[in-house]
């Protein structure tokens, strides 16, 4: 067997180190991630943002971009915000990006999935962030709705694609409630028994000759049928979407509402 | 032991004819044959020769036993007894299950059962602190019940389709009836004061199998205690323990609904035999920590049954010992499925 070399070594190090680098500087590849053309938030709010998208954009190796527009030209919220995306894509060199994008003309938001984010932030995920920030945007909280987008999304892109963040298999309190539950059924049960337990059941002492149905009888008599619609998937608030393709070929995941 | 057949017309008792080979009555001439002669006719008594009967003063217990078998103390408290004159129960018992299991065997495994206990303090695991074993038959009656019953319900069976956007969840109702012959044999309900029932439920299933028609050498090197209860008495504790049984059994013979409401039902238990029946218990004492504890085995199984001491440090242990593996067990699978550990 060959041993190898220090120089081999050095340059697996190397190449080891550039790759990491590598994957840092992709995901941090803009400074900016909040385009604020509508002028909905302050100063203040932008800069605390920015460095909370900032943070988390490196963390998921993703970044996380928040555009508002007054008024979109005329074309719907979706192509706009594909356009827009196309258009920083390529500025920006980068691929993998959350978007959301509120458009104060419709009073509409749209939210996307774009590279890698496409399936760590499917549709079904972008549903629930959805849910949890209209509540924002009604009472005009747009700086807190962009920071529960940053925040829920980097937490459900944790999870396998596919999976529901949301599950309540997945919670560490139901974890910790089936475990306390079991270890008390189970100890439960052994302190029961430790004085012995009943063994006869209620076949023990039945004489199987002689007990027996003499007539039985099962006569239908009248039914009820009650009726309800199949329940519609969402769709309340206005939702609409369920990703795309980019006018540029960007496959995207997204959806949006109107608030 | 002396048997009588008292005439099932006139109650005189009858002789057995050799000239007819069956029993026939002086009184009123009705003749029987012997083997299919009604259990409850037959009249047992112990004769005053064999048998010998001893009183506690201190707890009334009153124990009998064969006359070349001498009792000194007590099997309940352990006070000394004194003989009494004669029998005051004369009645004696008609079956027997007879102990197989020696002295030595329910030692052995009263001392493997000690070491079974997950939860008990580990002083008491060792299991020799036995501080005396009674070999005791107990007095039991056992019941032969016959019996109908007569139940009406409402049934209900749910199902669900879909037309169109339209989910319909029909529910088709029934009249549902059934007339049930029932038949239980040899239903034990323990007829001693002292023994306390839970335990005597709890050891049972006897193997009915090793039941005998007693005989008095089985009582030769043990006691027996005599019955506090008849039949008449516990009837109403028997029936008490088959109704859950009968319950059960109805429920088998009403299937495939997804509910099922009784709107009446009739239950009618009568008992057609009685039994006088001595069971085999071993009484385990075993002092611990300056308490003694009592325990009762099963004379013909083996079955311990009794509350034994537990210990806290065990019980939080085991708690804590399955919860936080269960715990474990459930993160390491979510992580597997869902990528995320919190
Ligand atoms: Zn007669
Ligand atoms: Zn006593």
């Amino acid at each position: 067997m060959k041993i190898p070399g220090v120089k081999t070594l050095a340059a697996l190090f190397m190449l080891l180190f550039f790759i990491s680098i590598g994957g840092v500087a992709v995901s941090a590849a803009t400074d900016q991630h909040i385009m604020d053309n509508a002028g909905l938030l302050t100063e203040s709010e932008i800069a605390e943002l920015e460095a909370f998208a900032a943070e988390h954009s490196r963390e998921e190796g993703a970044d996380f971009l928040f555009l508002t527009t007054a008024d979109t030209n005329g074309q719907a919220i979706e192509p706009y915000m594909a356009d827009f995306f196309d258009q920083w894509a390529a500025e920006n060199n980068q691929e993998n990006a959350v978007l959301l994008t509120i458009d104060m003309g419709s009073r509409e938001v749209y939210l996307a999935g774009f590279g890698t984010a496409e399936a760590r932030l499917d549709d079904s995920r972008v549903d629930m962030v959805l849910d949890r920030i209209v509540p924002y945007l009604r009472t005009g909280d747009y700086g807190g709705a962009f920071r529960e987008t940053v925040a829920t999304s980097s937490r459900y892109m944790e999870y396998k694609p596919g999976v529901n963040p949301e599950s309540i298999f997945l919670k560490t309190w139901f974890h910790l409630a089936v475990s306390l539950l079991l270890g008390g059924l189970v100890v439960g049960s052994m302190l029961f028994n430790a004085g012995g337990r009943v063994t006869t059941t209620p076949s023990t002492y039945v004489d199987h000759d002689r007990t027996r149905v003499r007539s039985e009888m099962d006569r239908f008599r009248n039914k009820t049928v009650s009726r309800r619609r199949v329940p519609q998937n969402k769709g309340g608030g206005g939702g609409f979407g369920g990703g795309g393709t980019s006018a540029g070929g960007r496959s995207y995941s997204g959806g949006g509402r109107s608030f | 032991m002396v048997i009588q057949y008292k005439c099932p017309n006139c109650g005189s008792d009858m002789a057995f004819d050799s000239d007819s080979g069956k029993l026939s009555c002086p009184n009123c001439g009705r003749q029987d044959d012997i083997e299919t002669f009604p259990e409850e006719n037959i009249q047992r008594k112990f004769d005053p020769e064999e048998a010998k009967e001893y009183h506690c003063e201190n707890c009334g217990a009153v124990i009998l036993t064969e006359a070349n078998t001498a009792a000194t103390h007590c099997s309940f408290c352990g006070s000394p007894v004194v003989l009494a004159d004669r029998l005051t129960g004369d009645l004696a018992p008609a079956k027997v299950i007879p102990f197989t299991i020696s002295k030595d065997e329910a030692i052995a495994a009263f001392r493997k059962w000690t070491k079974n206990g997950r939860l008990t303090p580990s002083g008491f695991m060792n299991g020799d602190r036995i501080k005396k074993m009674t070999g005791m038959y107990v007095p039991f009656w056992l019941y032969d019940i016959g019996g109908q019953a007569e139940v009406a319900a409402v049934a209900t069976r749910v199902h669900q389709y879909q037309r169109g956007d339209t989910i319909y969840t029909e529910t088709d109702f029934y009249d549902v009836h059934r007339e049930i012959d029932l038949s239980y044999l040899k239903v034990p309900a323990d007829a001693s004061e002292k023994m306390d029932d839970e335990l005597m439920d709890k050891l049972e299933p006897y193997d009915y199998g090793e039941l005998k028609d007693f005989r008095m050498p089985y009582l030769a090197g043990f006691l027996a205690e005599k019955y506090d209860y008849d039949d008449e008495a516990l009837f109403s504790r028997v029936e008490s323990k088959i109704v859950p049984y009968i319950d059960a059994y109805i429920n088998t013979t009403i299937s495939g609904y997804s509910t099922v409401s009784f709107t009446n039902k009739r239950i009618q238990a009568n008992k057609s035999n009685v039994y006088y029946t001595l069971f085999p218990v071993w009484m385990v004492y075993y002092d611990f920590e300056n308490k003694e504890h009592t325990f009762a085995m099963n004379g013909q199984t083996g079955k311990v049954v009794g509350r034994p001491p537990i210990s806290r440090a065990k019980v939080f242990a085991w708690f804590t010992g399955i919860a936080a593996s269960a715990f474990a067990v459930m993160k390491a699978v979510s992580y597997a499925v869902g990528g995320v550990l919190w």
